[in-house]
């Protein structure tokens, strides 16, 4: 369960005031895309030159499929001799094993290489100084989530679902697995709630309040509903999501005020004492 | 279920008292004490819990690094949720949960409540 070569050391990170990861029990609930504009968003209350830091990162821990990139528009793999990491887009820092491996080729490693690699993007890399670093979580409760939890100074998880059972189900274990190694988890965002047509009207096509009850549930606040829109996609795939494309859509409205709620969360949170060593 | 571990029972102090005990001060007030020789008995490693799963082998031979008295090198946290116990023999794959070192704690109160629960 723990990777070889010693102890995992807990992380300093004290360039960035917070590190907040993006986690889902299930795949296919919007995470990466929830983790894009949520950074986005984030960047556009607190740009470079604002803030306790300035700036936001988004990190993209998922090494076996990472989406970063294709969302973010980065097309081609990064030759580090002329590029420098991380790369820079739409005011964001970025990192993703999609900038060092092309999207034909699978990444097939065991955990431990997992682990190194992303301790390595933590560390290794030149953040500067960040108010916000986002971290795409790959979906589950494996080898990622596990060396973040143990190594990463996060401030708090935000933990994506989609109003069906069958997601619910997981964002359980998500919630449970951040209860069990100490980390706050911020609350739960209800991704695909609902398609507002023309006449303003909602449809509900996947249920309706599975989200907010989960939270309930779980005693953590419920963080937001965002919509389902086309756009999305299209944005994604185009590499330019939606909260920089169209900022005032209703579901860049919907991220705005995820953004906000996040950092009044992060406010109120207390992340609890470190654990106090041990001489021996 | 509660995802803060605000309310979590957490270590105040840790401290090793003469050479084979461990003292830990929790936040509740309690003070657990533990052998290092109970601990590695109970460590939660995948390979320590197979190991006590099998019934003793009455032939197994000592390597020499068992013949030399176990000590403690290290104890680091991981996380906010557990620590980490490097032992003299190279052995440090078992993460200590606080939940773990908690129900471990050998104080004449815990260790009657133990004996207690496993009476039929």
């Amino acid at each position: 369960m723990q990777p070889p070569g010693g102890p995992p050391q807990k992380l300093a990170l004290p360039n960035i005031h917070h590190v907040i990861a993006v986690a889902s029990g299930k795949g296919g609930v919007g995470k990466s895309t929830v983790a894009a504009n949520l950074a986005l968003a984030l960047a556009q209350i607190s740009p470079p030159g604002k803030g306790e830091m300035g700036g936001v990162g988004l990190l993209d821990a998922d090494i076996y499929g990472p989406s970063v990139p294709i969302m973010l528009g980065v097309r081609e793999v990064v030759d580090q001799r002329t590029t420098p990491l991380p790369l820079e887009r739409y005011g964001l820092k970025l990192m993703s094993m999609g900038f060092l491996v092309p999207p034909v080729q699978a990444v097939i490693w065991r955990g431990p290489m997992v682990h190194r690699a992303l301790v390595q993007f933590l560390t290794d890399i030149n953040w500067g100084q960040l108010d916000y670093l986002v971290i795409d979580l790959p979906p589950g409760t494996g080898d990622a989530q596990f060396t973040l939890t143990q190594t990463a100074p996060l401030s708090g998880a935000v933990i994506v679902t989609t109003p069906q059972d069958v997601a619910l189900i997981d964002a359980r274990k998500g919630l449970e697995m951040f209860r069990q190694v100490r980390v706050p988890v911020l609350g739960i965002v209800e991704n695909m709630s609902y398609f507002q047509g023309e006449d303003g009207k909602r449809v509900h096509l996947f249920g309706h309040g599975g989200g907010q009850k989960l939270a309930a549930e779980a005693g953590v606040p419920f963080l937001g509903e965002i919509p389902i829109d086309p756009r999305v996609s299209e944005c994604g795939d185009q590499g330019e999501p939606i909260v920089h494309k169209y900022p005032d859509s209703g579901v860049a409205k919907a991220y705005q005020a995820l953004a906000a709620t996040v950092i009044e969360q992060l406010g109120r949170t207390d992340k609890g004492p470190e654990l106090p060593e041990v001489q021996l | 279920m509660s995802a803060s571990g605000a309310e979590a029972l957490t270590p105040v102090a840790l401290s090793k008292e003469g050479a084979d005990r461990l003292i830990i001060q929790w936040s509740d007030g309690h003070r657990s004490v533990y052998t290092w020789q109970h601990l590695r008995n109970h460590c939660p490693c995948a390979g320590c819990r197979e190991e006590r799963s099998k019934p003793p082998d009455p032939f197994r031979i000592l390597k020499p690094s068992e013949l030399i008295p176990l000590a403690p090198l290290r104890m680091p946290p991981v996380g906010r949720y557990a620590y980490k116990i490097v032992w003299s023999d190279g052995h440090d794959s078992g993460i200590y949960t606080l939940e773990h070192l908690r129900s471990l704690c050998q104080c004449p109160q815990c260790s009657v409540r133990a004996v207690n629960v496993s009476e039929p």
